[in-house]
């Protein structure tokens, strides 16, 4: 079952994360294209809205409409920027890592792209602490790439100009989220900003910004140098492209793989992950990171594309896919996650900071033989009162929805708990 | 002004300002915590939601304080929606909260109490073990943090980092793990740390000196004036049971004070409840002692010095009313001569905050009025050659120094009208008056404000104000004969 690929061919080469290997293999052609024929950035913009690119950090906007909510230049003479989210922190997903251990310079020219489309002063990468090995050739893919002039004043001789800085994140898992990301980039706390006002008309210090995912980025230069119709020739009508799959958990082969938008979850667990470990059969599995509900074994059939996992009311998010086998417990699978979510809090809204450890409270109690009637009915109740829109950020949704689609689909697990006890100690 | 609907009533409302304020505005009232109309807004609490309407777009729960008002948006506050929302917003604030009501400073004026009933299901839900943090840090001579009452709102905190530009507080902690600080423990300094006790929703920050003086619903509260500098911020003089002035604390008024009053206003109850109050009268005998006596009979002999005195000085105290202010400009005048208030020098609390400098309250009044300002030194040139000396008004003997009043020549003949008693024996005829907030009248600041003075308490039995004593002894010197032949 070939499909075509792109995002991850470079970083098959040896070495593929120095300028000379990449140079070799077309990196920054995409760039010297949109310069040399003399494109303008609305046209950039436009040929990104026209390949239909939807964000990879987990919300699936259209990249190309993101772009077009910056203001416009003549009205507005702000100073503009692009914050490029890199701090993937998010339980499940790591494809952010290898793009920018493995290809570092294919992110570079889709920033550079990037900014030329939206006219942007300079580019700052949020990259996660712990990423140190991404972070380091992210660096030196950055002062080769501004050697040769590709970065900076002039870039490739267009007269164009654009700075790139990188920033290392504290550990903060919030600071994946773009307001927080925001506020943390400038030295403060990561505490999530209310919106409106909305990034693009007051991000970064108070400029017009736009906060794109890496995946998304790295997108780009494909969608310049081969076209948009190209693009959409794979994926889906509504999500084209491909998306790259970081799968964890119960399966013989984990790893990150570049499938098409759209191909079923079946598929990639069982052709390209080697399906379910060690000869057992599938319990559940997670669409797309820690923060999309559970789903069951039955509706493994579905397709990895934003609009069908929705409709099996759960969400694509990062499409980083999280198998548990069997002998799994749903239940201690929802603590490992009530816990992440009480840890990360900001503790900004009293929903989020109060619900999530109430939360993790509950289904600790559930796990250690002290569940009460009534448990569950508290926690879906006090779950449903933590979302939709209740809090600044969706942290507190991102916490609420993997308890509620557990409950809903593995309720008897959790009944179970408080019906008996001694089981769930043995 | 953009036009919104709330409640089914038209409103206009102010496009600057949240929806919240736009509600508050015209009278319905949006439950808030972090929200603060003087302070920046984080929407943060989560508790303001309300539904609003807007266009084509199915109705919405949004937090009230971070949505833009937007012509045509139909606002409902009471809404099931809101009220769902907010009742469990309310649990979970409720879920670590101590639940010491009784033992609470903050109770009966504390909206996590009020909202709570208002809104709440009546039992909490949670048999999960509370939070236990600090319940008794001190944060310096006027705070005291109780961690485990606090929400988290971060009103204190944008508090000392937005109104005195102090930052002093913080939130340190992440998720659930957060409290209220300052840097290192190190005590809070400052003019305006009672404003935080005011801007805390719930019992966190109380005032070490308000701290289990009174149940706040056995207050009487009335609409005042502060007398400590020459800003007069607007304030609220709080009684108990007609006896102690136990709290003041600052009323909103944007053209004055906004929503704030310094510490050194705040905490000026003392010398209003001092014990060594004047009486009535009282008048030197022949043996030389001061005893009481009827304020008629005293009076009577105020008004005869003033018939024989040529020479007659009228001082009255910086913290004499407008009024106060007229009616001895009239009875100096009557007695062919100006009155002066003491002007008392400038201390050294003026801020760019509120604070000005000035001591006196009264300064644009008492001059409109048409006495004159007299400091320490013109005073003491003018009292050494007056016959007379006519001393009007609370705080007057202190501001002087008693010690000024022993050079004074022999034969010269004291007035006091005073709040307190004095022994000096200089003194020959002794009035009580009412002090601030024992009488009404108009003090007007330095903006040329004026800000009303209004009774809180009664003043002590058969103690007569000064414009009662003052009209008595003018009507007197206008008419002597009379006067005399009584």
């Amino acid at each position: 079952m070939a499909h075509e690929t792109y995002l991850l061919d470079r970083s098959k080469l040896a070495n593929s994360h120095t300028l000379e290997v990449a140079r070799a293999d077309g990196a920054y052609a995409a760039l010297r294209k949109v310069f040399e024929s003399s494109m303008s950035p609305e046209s950039v913009v436009e040929e990104v809205k026209k390949s239909g690119l939807r964000g990879r950090g987990g919300a699936g906007f259209p990249t190309g409409l993101k772009w077009s909510f910056m203001p416009n230049h003549e009205s507005d003479s702000r100073t503009r920027y692009m914050a490029l989210n890199a701090d993937e922190s998010e339980p499940g997903t790591c494809k952010d890592r290898i793009l920018m251990r493995e290809d570092p310079h294919c992110l570079i020219e889709g920033c550079l792209i990037a900014a030329f489309a939206m006219r942007l002063d300079a580019v700052y990468i949020y990259v996660r602490g712990e990423y140190r090995l991404p972070y380091d050739r992210m660096q030196s893919a950055l002062d080769e790439a501004r050697e040769a002039g590709i970065v900076g004043d002039n870039i490739l001789g267009s007269g164009y100009s654009c700075e790139i800085h990188m920033h290392k994140g504290a550990g903060a898992y919030i600071c994946g989220e773009e307001t927080g990301l925001m506020e943390s980039l400038e030295g403060k706390r990561g505490h999530p900003r209310p919106k409106p006002p909305f990034p693009a008309g007051f991000g970064l210090w108070g400029q017009p910004t736009t906060v794109n995912n890496v995946e998304s980025i790295f997108n780009v230069p494909f969608i310049l140098a081969r076209g948009a119709d190209w693009f959409r020739t794979m994926g889906t009508e509504t999500s084209p492209g491909n998306f790259l799959c970081g799968i964890s958990g119960h399966v013989e082969r984990p790893g990150v793989y570049e499938v098409p938008l759209g191909m079923s979850a079946r598929a990639i667990v069982e052709d390209l992950a080697g399906g379910v470990w060690k000869g057992r059969s599938l319990k559940a599995w997670f669409p797309g990171g820690s923060s999309t509900g559970v789903l069951p074994a039955d509706m493994l059939d579905t397709s990895m594309d934003h609009d069908s996992v929705k409709a099996a009311g759960s969400m694509f998010g990062t499409g980083a896919m999280i198998i548990l086998d069997e002998t799994a417990s749903v239940v201690r699978s929802a603590l490992i996650l009530a816990r992440f979510y009480e840890h990360e809090s900001c503790g900004q809204c009293s929903q989020c900071r109060e619900g999530t450890e109430w939360q993790e409270q509950i289904i600790n109690r559930l796990l250690s033989g002290r569940g009460k009637s009534g448990d569950v009915e508290l926690l879906v109740d006090l779950s449903n009162g933590m979302f939709p829109g209740k809090t600044i950020c969706a942290l507190s949704d991102a916490a609420a929805i993997p308890v509620l689609a557990a409950i809903k689909h593995f309720r008897g697990e959790f009944e179970a708990c408080i019906s008996s006890p001694e089981e769930v100690l043995a | 002004m953009t036009k919104i609907i709330v409640n089914g009533r038209e409103v206009e409302a102010d496009p600057q300002k949240p929806l919240i304020a736009a509600c508050h505005d015209h009278g319905e009232h949006v439950p808030h915590y972090c929200y603060h109309p003087g302070l920046s807004v984080v929407g943060s609490c989560r508790i303001c939601q309300v539904e609003v309407k807007q266009g084509e777009m199915p109705a919405r729960v949004v937090a009230a304080c971070r949505t833009p008002v937007a012509e045509g948006m139909v606002v409902n506050t009471e809404s099931q929606g809101a009220h769902d929302s907010r009742r469990e917003c309310l649990e979970f604030l409720l879920k670590n909260h101590p639940l010491d009501c009784p033992i609470c400073d903050k109770a009966g004026e504390c909206t996590l109490q009020d909202y709570s009933f208002q809104e709440a299901q009546a039992e909490g839900r949670t048999s999960e073990p509370r939070r236990t943090l600090e319940k008794r840090k001190d944060l310096g001579d006027v705070i005291l943090l109780d961690q485990e009452r606090c929400i988290l709102c971060s009103r204190c905190v944008r508090f000392m980092d937005e109104v005195p530009k102090s930052p002093q507080l913080c939130i340190s902690g992440r998720g659930s793990d957060s409290v209220v600080e300052t840097w290192q423990d190190a005590p809070l300094t400052g003019n305006y740390q009672g404003n935080l006790a005011d801007v805390c929703p719930v019992g966190a920050l109380t005032l070490k000196d308000f701290r289990f003086q009174a149940r706040v619903w056995n207050l009487t509260r009335v609409p005042s004036t502060c007398s400590e500098c020459s800003r007069g911020c607007s304030i609220s003089v709080e009684v108990l049971r007609d006896g102690e002035v136990k709290r003041m604390r600052p009323r909103p008024n944007e053209d004055v004070n906004g929503y704030w009053m310094c510490d050194h206003g705040r905490f000026s109850e003392g010398e209003l409840n001092r014990s060594d109050r004047m009486g009535p009268a009282a008048m030197r005998n022949d043996a030389g002692e001061l005893n009481q006596a009827d304020p008629d009979d005293a009076l009577r002999v105020v008004r005869n010095l003033l018939s024989i005195q040529s020479n007659a000085l009228f001082l009255a105290s910086p913290y004499l009313t407008l009024e106060e202010g007229e009616a001895l400009s009239q009875l100096a005048r009557s007695c062919s001569t100006q009155a002066a208030f003491f002007s008392p020098a400038a201390n050294d609390l003026g801020d760019d905050v509120l604070h000005t400098g000035d001591p006196c309250p009264n300064r644009r009044g008492l001059q409109d009025a048409g006495l004159k300002p007299m400091d320490s030194e013109a005073w003491a040139a003018a009292s050494a050659s007056a016959d007379c000396v006519i001393l009007v008004g609370e705080r007057l003997l202190d501001m002087l120094g008693e010690e000024a009043l022993d050079g004074l020549p022999s034969a010269q003949r004291l007035v006091v009208m005073e709040c307190r008693t004095s022994n000096h024996p200089a003194v020959d005829v002794a009035l009580g008056v009412p002090n601030r907030v024992e009488r009404s009248g108009t003090w007007i600041n330095v903006d040329g404000t004026a800000g009303a003075i209004r009774a809180a308490r009664s003043a002590p039995q058969g103690v007569r104000t000064i414009v009662d004593l003052l009209a008595n002894l003018t009507s007197a010197s206008s008419q002597p004969e009379e006067a005399l032949s009584s």
